[in-house]
């Protein structure tokens, strides 16, 4: 699973402590999201979605290769 | 205050206790040992108080896997220490005949009990879990 957290995020010009503090994890969190650490929970990633007006899809994208 | 700061405070406490104990140790004073603890217990919950700890889902799965990971090793240790310390003891060995080392077969006993109620626990805990989460198949 790939993510633009990083790319809308700068777009949105707002810090990781920013992006954090507004979908209510901690900055740890948006680190481990950011660098495919972790892969967040389906009510987070809409979350995020909402927060960036866009799809769930948008941000994330499936890797099939990568996940096996 | 930050979560930063929280963590300086909660390592200066720490140090200041554990050199009290210290002292205290040395001058065999059980009493300002106590006092130490406590007032530094106090001081830690009045600093937590203060600060805003944001315990998310990633927290909560490290959480997750960090009690898994505790119950996997730990149960098997113990199980497997208190069947080490029973063993003997019920082997007719000489030196248990005698009635010595009654305190290893006691420990074994404790052991043993203490990893199965981990396992009864476990199991228990999972069980209403698995209800709370929909596992219970009865709903079609």
């Amino acid at each position: 699973m790939r993510n633009k957290l990083k790319v809308l995020r700068a777009t949105h010009d707002l810090t990781q402590e920013q992006l954090a503090d507004k979908i209510g994890v901690s900055r740890q969190t948006v680190i481990a999201i950011e660098s495919n650490k972790y892969l967040p929970s389906l009510g987070l990633a809409f979350k995020l979605a909402k927060l960036f007006e866009t799809k769930v899809e948008e941000i994330f994208t499936y890797d099939e290769k990568e996940e096996r | 205050m930050t979560i930063k700061q929280y963590k300086q405070v909660r390592a200066a406490i720490a140090v200041f206790i554990g050199m009290l104990v210290s002292i205290a140790t040395v001058r065999d004073s059980y009493l300002l040992a106590i006092a130490a603890v406590v007032t530094g217990m106090l001081f830690l919950i009045l600093v937590r108080t203060k600060v805003r700890v944001v315990i998310d889902e990633r927290e909560k799965l490290m959480r997750e896997k960090a009690a898994q990971l505790t119950y996997a090793i730990f149960a098997p240790t113990i199980a497997i220490g208190s069947f080490m310390l029973l063993l003997p003891s019920k082997s007719g060995m000489a030196v248990f005949a005698k009635g010595e080392f009654v305190y290893i077969e006691s420990l074994g006993m404790i052991l043993a009990y203490l990893a199965l109620f981990l396992i009864a626990l476990y199991a228990i805990c999972y069980y209403f879990l698995s209800r709370q989460y929909g596992g219970s198949g009865d709903e079609e």
